[in-house]
């Protein structure tokens, strides 16, 4: 039995001051940006001086990390300056879940991670663990488990499916690139992109390779050598979004119990998540921009008291699926959520609300970009595309709810669709600004609970008069039959419209 | 299902808003200041400081004289045994229903210029999202925070 304090396997130092880089790399970026721009301080000991840092606050947290065992209990002694001692009883644990990442592995560790009941509560981690021990503990906190939350629960380890298992979903290896080439995370590789060269431009401006370039190139304007640094870049970012997408969602795993769903993913990276049930708070589906006209949706989930650094519980249910078989997945996965009901759209008078707020603000702002920086015609093409933008968010935007359910679908970019137990509403809103009073118009907005935080979700420009019918229908927790969308309605819609109804009945 | 009957807030309030307003509104002032430091204050720049300086009085003005009444004049809360039901806004109107079942905590909240006038104000939090009825009578806000705790424990019982 462990009653000593111990310490982890000092490799924790080095995951830790890997986990701060990954938990700040914005600021970091920042910093690295800002610090190339002072000649006095070469870039090499931004670098290095910034990792020798990070590497002593790992060795100290490392130091100062203490667990052991006490009965039934888990008492874990953290922080450098300020202590925190945390217990973690058995009948308190919901969720234990066994993973490795790259550092772990090398040194054949594990990692351990610890849920909490209770929405707000943080997990707590242990971060390089053998795996001997970590079985161990999760043995004790698991195992003679007497709460109902787990009645017939006779597996020591997590990993071995239980008799509660239920399905296994993985993602095909088609569906995984068509994910990866569409991702959307440009932008952050575009910014890490802009840093390195910025690095690295001095370098290569001098360097004679560049020369040769210039010399051998046809002679060429200056838009066309922008035009084409331009190009050279999305290419990279989007390589860069391409293989970090590959890497994080590849080996894709979704597996559902009969309690808990668990969700499994990395290539070197292992992560793997479990989520209770009785944790789901919301769960959206989200059609990008690429991904719509292609058929393809992502599908995520809102989930209470699991947070991750960054606090949020927005966790990724299956990263790519085909629209045609989201249904059956939601079937598959929550059995007990109501996915087709009727709807209500946003009446026709609200179209020139949508327009106006996508095109407003995108007009004035190409107006004064193009005055002031005298830009070429074309960037009047931006005000006509956001014109289309706002009808697209017209169309989009749907309200529906059923006897325990809500379902908003709105888009900003790209098509959400949220189905919300209305037990899981934390609160409910309509707004009115003058105009939409003038009109009689409402926006209706509600928050659940999502990690640390709350989210939100959204429909603008409806009816008044159905705003207040969603109040009533958060009002009334639970089945309520006497306020339903009618048959007949002037803005009925079949939601969620991910399959024409013809197929559906 | 009949309307749940509202309450207004403590007239008191319009006085507290009023002397807040008056400091926190006065320091867009600085915008003017700022870009006659910057730019100084001849030909049209004179106009813009000129411009600028009279509209952000005015708001200024409004801000202490009729916002305050207005604002106090639109602000309704209704609690019962089920849900709080808050509403509120000028020009953007904001209606807020949060069910007690999903209720946290309650607390009183007392600034200096809330102690000054014996007002408090009340705070609800839910697991998402923090809500304020703001300016109580201080007897009133306390008997409000044990009603709406008391319902919260009564409606947890029910789900």
């Amino acid at each position: 039995m462990m009653s000593e304090f111990e310490r982890q396997h000092p490799v924790a130092s080095v995951s830790r001051a890997f986990g701060l880089i990954r938990g700040n790399i914005v600021t970091i970026l920042v910093f690295l940006f800002v610090g190339a721009q002072s000649e006095s301080f070469p870039f090499l000991w931004w670098i290095g001086g910034g990792f020798a840092f990070l590497l002593i606050i790992g060795v100290a947290n490392w130091w100062r990390f203490q667990y052991k065992m006490d009965g039934d209990t888990l008492h874990i002694r953290s922080g450098i300056f300020v202590r925190k001692d945390l217990y973690l009883t058995k009948d308190r644990v919901q969720v234990i879940d066994i993973s490795s990442g790259i550092m772990q592995r090398l040194f054949g560790l594990v990692r351990l991670d610890i849920q909490t009941a209770g929405a707000t509560s943080r997990q707590a981690a242990i971060d390089a663990i053998t795996n001997v021990k970590a079985l161990e503990i999760n043995r004790i906190l698991r195992d003679s488990h007497t709460s109902s939350s787990e009645p017939d629960s006779g597996s020591k380890i997590a990993d071995i499916p239980d008799s509660d298992f239920l399905k296994e979903l993985k993602l095909p290896l088609k569906e995984l690139f068509i994910a990866a080439s569409t991702s959307g995370s440009f932008g952050i590789a575009l910014s890490v992109l802009a840093t390195v060269f910025s690095q690295i431009e001095p370098l290569i401006s001098e360097s004679e390779l560049f020369e040769y370039i210039i010399s051998v190139l046809p002679s060429q304007t200056d838009t066309m050598m922008i035009g084409i640094i331009v190009f050279m870049f999305i290419v990279f970012a989007w390589l860069i979004s391409f293989f970090s997408t590959l890497l994080t969602y590849g080996n894709f795993k979704l597996v559902v119990k009969e309690k808990e769903i668990i969700i499994s993913r990395g290539i070197f990276e292992k992560k793997r998540v479990t989520i209770p049930y009785n944790r789901i708070q919301a769960i959206h589906v989200s059609e990008g921009l690429i991904r719509q006209p292609l058929g393809y949706a992502s599908v995520h989930l809102e989930s209470a008291g699991y947070g991750d650094e960054k606090g949020t519980g927005s966790i990724v249910l299956f990263p790519l699926i085909r629209r045609a078989n989201i249904l059956q997945l939601l079937n598959d996965v929550l059995p007990d959520y109501q996915k087709e009901m009727k709807g209500l759209k946003p009446p026709g008078r609200a179209l020139r609300r949508y327009i106006f707020k996508s095109a407003f603000p995108i007009t004035v702002t190409t107006g004064a970009l193009y005055w002031f920086l005298g830009l070429n015609l074309w960037i009047w093409l931006l005000p006509m595309v956001s014109l289309l933008w706002g009808w697209l968010k017209y169309r989009d935007a749907a309200l529906a709810w059923g006897d325990d359910i809500l379902l908003f679908r709105s888009r900003k970019l790209s098509k959400s669709t949220a189905y919300i137990k209305k037990k899981r509403v934390q609160d409910a809103l309509i707004y009115q600004s003058l105009i939409q009073r003038y009109r009689n118009l409402c926006s209706v907005q509600i928050h659940v609970a999502s990690g640390d935080r709350g989210k939100s979700f959204m429909v603008e420009d409806l009816e008044y008069e159905e705003g207040i019918r969603l109040l009533n229908a958060v009002r009334k927790n639970g089945i309520n039959t006497d306020n339903h969308i009618p048959e007949r309605t002037p803005n009925g819609i079949l939601l969620p419209g991910w399959v024409s109804p013809v197929n559906t009945f | 299902m009949s309307e749940p009957s509202f309450h207004k807030l403590a007239p008191g309030v319009i006085r507290v808003w009023q002397w807040s307003n008056s400091i926190s509104n006065l320091f867009f002032l600085a915008i003017p200041v700022g870009y006659a430091l910057f730019f100084g204050y001849i030909g049209s720049h004179l106009w813009f400081i000129i411009c600028s300086a009279l509209i952000i009085l005015t708001y200024w003005l409004l801000s202490i004289v009729w916002v305050p009444f207005l604002s106090w004049k639109n602000w309704r809360y209704s609690i019962n045994q089920k849900e709080i039901d808050l509403k509120h806004g000028i020009l953007f109107k904001t209606r807020t229903l949060i069910p007690l079942s999903r209720v946290q905590h309650v607390d009183t909240r007392q600034g200096p210029l809330f102690r000054h006038y014996k007002l408090s104000s009340v705070t609800i939090s839910t697991a998402a999202t923090t809500h304020e009825i703001p300016g109580l009578d201080r007897v009133l806000a306390d008997r409000v925070r044990k009603q709406i705790s008391t319902y919260a424990r009564l409606a947890e019982d029910d789900v």
